[in-house]
């Protein structure tokens, strides 16, 4: 476990490039009846006649999907204690079946946290791109580092 | 029908409530957050979190669901957000804590081009002992009166 990713060992400008994310009208669907049942995110037929002119994922679906790419390829490497939340979450572009996704991250900012003995906040930007490399979705998350014991 | 117009800055509205289950905690995050303090009562205990807690992005998808309800209810006139200025989970949600939400618009504008108007609302989620554990300020977009449907 030594080769976990510390507070003291994340760098500003570090990037990374992940994911591989296959979107289907079945999850959407699945997603949607049970936390956001608008006709354009459960009804294919409805969706066509809205603006969206089909089906779309809910914008939260795709922030699920997001930390399920986070999930299998940073978490495992990274001594992360969790996130306390995000800013500037944008919904850029519909995310549609058949898109696959994946994930771009950037450390934009490292913060020691006087009052969270032990960890420090390192702000990361991540941007969802679809296959045609489009961002659908940018946050910045704000993710709890443990440091290193001394 | 809720239209834009009809908005006001300042008003408070309420979300209802969910009662978050162990059963659905961890089938949530099996799906999308699959770390073991979501995932594995045993593991959690050992946590920091000392049990089972409720994935952040869980506890938003809920928020989503009461504001689908409440849309439906109250009839809001809304097409869909473009985003959320801020999020913070305060406290964790536990199996067993009931959340009710309730949102204040904090103010209102007409987009310039399209015939739909900005909302920008602060959304909190209280736990049975009325500890904000989700505070969120997020966009949505309202019709116009004057829109056609």
């Amino acid at each position: 476990m030594s080769d976990l990713i510390y507070f003291e060992d994340v760098r500003i400008g570090q990037t990374h490039r992940f994911g591989h994310y296959v979107v289907t009208a079945e999850e959407i669907i699945e997603y949607a009846r049970q936390f956001d049942p608008q006709s354009f995110h459960v009804d294919e037929e409805a969706a066509k006649q809205s603006m969206f002119g089909g089906l779309i994922a809910s914008g939260w679906h795709t922030g699920a999907m997001f930390i399920r790419m986070i999930n299998d390829h940073a978490i495992p490497s990274a001594a992360t204690t969790g996130a306390i939340g995000f800013d500037d979450l944008k919904w850029l572009k519909p995310v549609r079946p058949g898109d696959i996704l994946s994930v771009e991250t950037r450390v934009t900012e490292k913060i020691d946290s006087p009052n969270r003995r032990g960890t420090g906040t390192v702000k990361i930007e991540s941007r969802v791109l679809d296959q045609r490399d489009e961002a659908v979705m940018t946050l910045t998350s704000l993710v709890l580092y443990r440091r290193r014991s001394r | 029908m809720k239209y834009f117009e009809d908005v006001r800055p300042g008003e408070l509205d309420t979300l209802g409530s969910h009662t978050f289950t162990e059963a659905e905690i961890i089938a949530f995050a099996r799906k999308y957050d699959p770390q073991p303090f979501h995932i594995d009562p045993e593991a959690a205990k050992g946590t920091m979190f000392g049990g089972l807690i409720a994935s952040g992005w869980h506890t938003c998808a809920i928020m989503m669901r009461m504001t689908a309800d409440t849309i439906r209810r109250n009839q809001l006139a809304t097409t869909g957000s473009p985003g959320v200025d801020s999020c913070r989970w305060l406290k964790p949600v536990r199996p067993g804590d009931t959340l009710t939400g309730r949102s204040q618009v904090l103010e209102a504008w007409p987009s310039r081009s399209k015939p739909f108007g900005f909302v920008r609302s602060r959304i909190e989620l209280l736990n049975q002992r009325g500890e904000i554990v989700l505070s969120l300020v997020g966009l949505s977009m309202y019709r116009r009166r004057e829109s056609p449907a």
